[in-house]
């Protein structure tokens, strides 16, 4: 081998490292820069006038101010909904604990508008499937609910990003030394009382992270308001820029970008903040010898909370994932549900008609091609990370981070203003402008498996190898790839099925002929037909439970979306 | 102070009895250790006093109060029980003071504040901790969290005081004199202790008394140099320090070890197959004498001993010589050993 080979090898890393930093500069870095400074200029001129004209008008004010006032309330309502499943979960010996884990964060992996047109079928006031029983059962002179107002809005809001917050708190809770809390209780403390005074500040920063994670989900949120909260006339950011962007002229994008940018540098610095302050190192608790967690016998408790979790569970997943099967075969939307009102005509046309094949080949052809960029990207850009130990190294990983922490509608204004042209690249209307979106979205989830699985794996078998007398490449493909093919394989399908279902940037990037699954489904919503709504959602939900089978079997559950 | 009284206890997990039938009795003012290889138990049985995990069966009383029962399902809380702790992983809360951490058992008893920052302060000093009480735990030595563990469990005056590993994370010198300091603690408050652990050298050195388990049950309870020098059977003796074990024949008049082709006359009360274990240090080492002869093979410097390995017939011996010089014996050449003290177990022990 001798220098000529290292320094092949040394030419082919960085050759890996200019590739990817490339790759990400252009598609991240450059749009969302550009998009900053777009917002800063009027007719060439640096100027705070588009703020200003956002601003002084009272929808985009109050936009601003609903989605403050929902993300807040959206986070407070999860953090106190998720704190106490969580414990039940992770610290108690109620029955049938693994089910109920998996349950809480099914919402997870339901696509939110999917959520969002489920909910509007269960509580729209005249002929949700709640309202009518409940107008039946207690004979009731008008529908309990209307899920078209702020409380509806936070209702879904909540279901959905809860997740995130139950599962930061159930990683917390499962990691915390429980020596700490034995401690408490041995100095005296009751169990309620060591929860206060150690359980809980301990697990502060990572009750405030879950919490900032749904604040930030629930205002980058496009699908659940635009669905649920417009028929209300309630604005949030997102649904105004998207609005703006609907107007087509440059007056429009002017107005977008400047609620994007105010919209990016919340969520941006609320993430910054945060990895700030989980990155902090006096909150470590030192682990000792791994003692099992203080179970908390319920006693005859413990069947009311399995009611609770049951409750909480049909409430949240079983209902809404029913009343979208149900509506899906249904013939007339307001006769009541019974034989001879269910078809399966409705789903004809997905095979049928070019109105849904089209969208979705769409569909999976830009998703297939995000997923392959993306994952191939990740495999760089993690070997970089972790098992180099060049200069930059981390880049190309903190600017997919970037990437996955910018609200959608961000991005896709980004892509828009920076690739329709004006730098040299058109990709308006394309397919492609729809990849790249969905890969700069999307590529950290691949990364963050990947990464996670390369480091378990010890320089000192790629060593072996070499000291075998195998070339670096031929390391790669016996020994590495093999080691982290499941982690490649659950990384592809972690960006292939939120690209395949993806509405916030597919709605803005989308031209005549490259509409996509989300797009159709938002239209089929919007356009009052709720039944062929509702068979793409069984199909988007059907590829979505598939994609997540595979990913669990492949990372023994430790991995899911 | 309190003596605690541990009655036929057995702890099931499942259908593993992780603790089986242990029986004890630790006086007031005692130092009692519970030594074992990992999952022995040990850890199980201290818990169940402290009470995080609950008897299966059996009884276990604090002074003259039954705190947990198998039986009648009796439990006292563990915040009830009055009694200090210091865990193997010191348990000191991170995101408290050192003073913080200290003066917890006093908050929670609502001391007033002057006698509350007064008894910390005499803490700190117990445990040489002065002026290191607005420090964080993160700014301090794995040494000083154990210190600031030992005082925290020490501060509410309990009547009992329990120690679950709390050296095995220190690094070998400092294991070393935390030892004595414990034990000076110990004699100075007049506290009764049960001490887990799985370091023979640190049981030997603190105990009043030793608890030996194995496999949940107890295997011998006595004194240090008793468990040494008479181990109750082949576990105990294979256990605590070296030996080097020899099948043998036992008669009524004398002991044959048939693999090294030597026969030893001793008066024995049971008899039988059974096995004969010889510590190395018990072993001299001539160049000349008469019995036992074997040749030497190999030998390694220790510094403070010599480690001699001897072929004799079937046997490789291993003897431990702490007075010799290292060139004394030529390696191959014809040597002559003399059995100071053996201990003899019959076959069919435990």
């Amino acid at each position: 081998m001798g220098v000529k080979g290292a320094l092949s090898r040394l030419d082919a890393k960085w050759l890996v490292i200019l590739g990817s930093v490339g790759v990400l500069v252009i598609f991240v870095v450059v749009p969302m820069v550009y998009l900053v400074i777009n917002s800063f200029i009027v007719d060439g001129v640096v100027d705070f006038d588009n703020y200003k004209t956002v601003y002084s008008k009272i929808v985009n004010w109050e936009a601003l101010m609903n989605t403050f006032k929902l993300s807040l309330l959206v986070m407070i309502l999860s953090l106190i909904i998720s704190f106490p499943l969580a414990w039940l979960v992770g610290r108690t010996n109620m029955p049938g604990k693994g089910f109920f884990r998996t349950t809480f964060v099914a919402t997870y992996m339901i696509p939110p508008y999917v959520g969002a047109i489920a909910w509007t079928q269960l509580l729209n006031p005249s002929v949700g499937f709640v309202n009518t029983m409940l107008v039946h059962m207690f004979n009731l002179s008008s529908s309990p609910f209307n899920i078209y107002s702020m409380g509806g809005l936070v209702w879904v809001l909540t279901l959905f990003y809860s997740p995130f917050a139950f599962i930061t708190i159930s990683r917390a809770l499962e990691k915390m030394d429980p020596t700490l809390e034995e401690a408490a209780r041995i100095s005296g403390a009751s169990p309620l009382r060591a929860l206060c005074d150690v359980t809980l500040p301990l697990m502060f920063p990572s009750i405030l992270a879950g919490g900032l994670l749904v604040f930030i989900a629930a205002g980058s949120c496009f699908g659940i308001p635009s669905i649920v909260g417009m028929p209300a006339q309630i604005e949030v950011l997102t649904t105004r820029i998207v609005t703006y962007v609907y107007m087509g002229d440059s007056k429009g994008i002017r107005d977008a970008t400047a609620l994007a940018v105010s919209l990016m540098l919340v969520a941006n610095s609320i993430l910054f903040f945060m990895t700030m302050m989980l990155g902090k190192k006096d909150y470590v608790t030192i682990g000792g010898k791994s003692t099992r967690p203080n179970i908390v016998d319920l006693g005859v408790w413990k069947w009311a909370a399995v009611a609770v979790a049951v409750t909480y569970g049909l409430v949240t997943v079983f209902l809404p994932i029913a009343s979208i099967f149900v509506s899906s075969l249904i013939k007339t939307y307001s006769q009541p549900i019974n034989l001879s009102n269910l078809t399966f005509e409705n789903w004809l046309p997905v095979i049928q008609s070019s109105q849904f094949i089209v969208p979705i080949k769409n569909s999976f052809i830009t998703a297939t091609a995000a997923a392959t960029i993306s994952t191939v990207i990740a495999v760089f850009v993690s070997y970089l990370a972790i098992k180099t130990r060049a200069k930059g190294r981390f880049i190309p990983d903190v600017l997919s981070t970037l990437g996955g922490a910018t609200p959608s509608v961000v991005i896709a204004l980004a892509l828009i203003i920076t690739f329709s042209g004006n730098l040299g690249l058109n990709l308006y209307s394309t397919l492609a402008i729809l990849v790249v979106g969905y890969m700069v979205k999307y590529l950290t989830m691949s990364v963050r498996t990947i990464s996670a699985s390369l480091s378990q794996v010890h320089a000192s078998l790629e060593e072996a190898a070499l000291n075998s007398g195998a070339s670096w490449l031929r390391t790669c493909k016996d020994i590495m790839l093999p080691l982290i093919a499941p982690s490649i394989v659950a990384g592809w399908f972690l960006v292939f099925m939120p690209s395949f279902y993806e509405l916030t940037m597919s709605i803005i990037l989308y031209g005549a002929k490259t509409k996509t699954i989300g797009v159709l489904l938002y239209e089929l919503q919007t356009y009052a037909d709720p039944q062929s709504a509702s068979v793409l959602s069984v199909l988007v939900l059907i590829i979505v439970l598939a994609g997540n089978l595979i990913i669990r079997k492949l990372t023994k559950g430790s991995v899911g979306i | 102070m309190a003596e605690v009284i541990i009655q036929s206890v057995t702890k099931k997990f499942g259908e593993v009895k992780a603790v089986n039938d242990f029986s004890a009795t630790i006086a007031d003012g005692e130092f009692v250790s519970i030594l074992g290889p990992s999952g022995c138990g040990k850890t199980t049985m201290l818990r169940m006093v402290a009470g995080f995990e609950r008897p299966t069966e059996g009884d276990i009383y604090i002074g003259d109060k039954l705190i947990s029962s198998g039986q009648n399902g009796t439990f006292l809380p563990p915040e009830k029980r009055n009694i200090g702790m210091v865990f193997q992983s010191y348990a000191v809360w991170p995101h408290m003071t050192v003073f913080q951490n200290i003066a917890y058992p006093l908050k929670i008893q609502k001391v007033s504040k002057a006698e509350m920052t007064d008894r910390t302060n005499k803490a700190l000093e117990l445990v040489h901790l002065e002026g290191y009480g607005e420090r964080f735990p993160h700014q301090l030595s794995g040494g000083q969290q154990q210190r600031v563990a030992l005082a925290r469990a020490l501060v509410g005056e309990p009547r009992l005081l329990l120690l679950d590993e709390p050296l095995s994370n220190l690094d070998a010198k400092l294991r070393e004199s935390m030892r004595f300091e414990i034990k000076d603690l110990q004699k100075k408050l007049k506290i009764t202790v049960i001490y887990v652990t799985h370091d023979q050298a640190e049981a030997m050195a603190m105990s009043d008394r030793i608890i030996v388990m194995n496999q949940g049950i107890i295997q011998q309870n006595d004194k240090p140099q008793n468990i040494y020098e008479n181990p109750t059977n082949k576990i105990v003796a294979d256990f605590i320090g070296l030996v080097n074990f020899l099948p043998a024949e036992i008669t009524a008049g004398s002991i044959e070890m048939p693999t090294i082709g030597f026969t030893l006359r001793q008066a024995n009360s049971t008899t039988g197959k059974g096995l004969v274990a010889v510590r190395p240090e018990h072993i001299t080492i001539s160049k000349t004498g008469s019995g036992l002869s074997g040749t030497l093979l190999h030998k390694f410097y220790l510094g403070d001993s010599i480690d001699y390995r001897v072929k004799v017939k079937d046997e490789m011996i291993r003897v431990i010589d702490k007075s010799g010089s290292f060139e004394e014996y030529p390696d191959g050449e014809t040597v002559y050993l003399e059995f100071n003290k053996l201990m003899a177990f019959p076959q069919s022990g435990k």
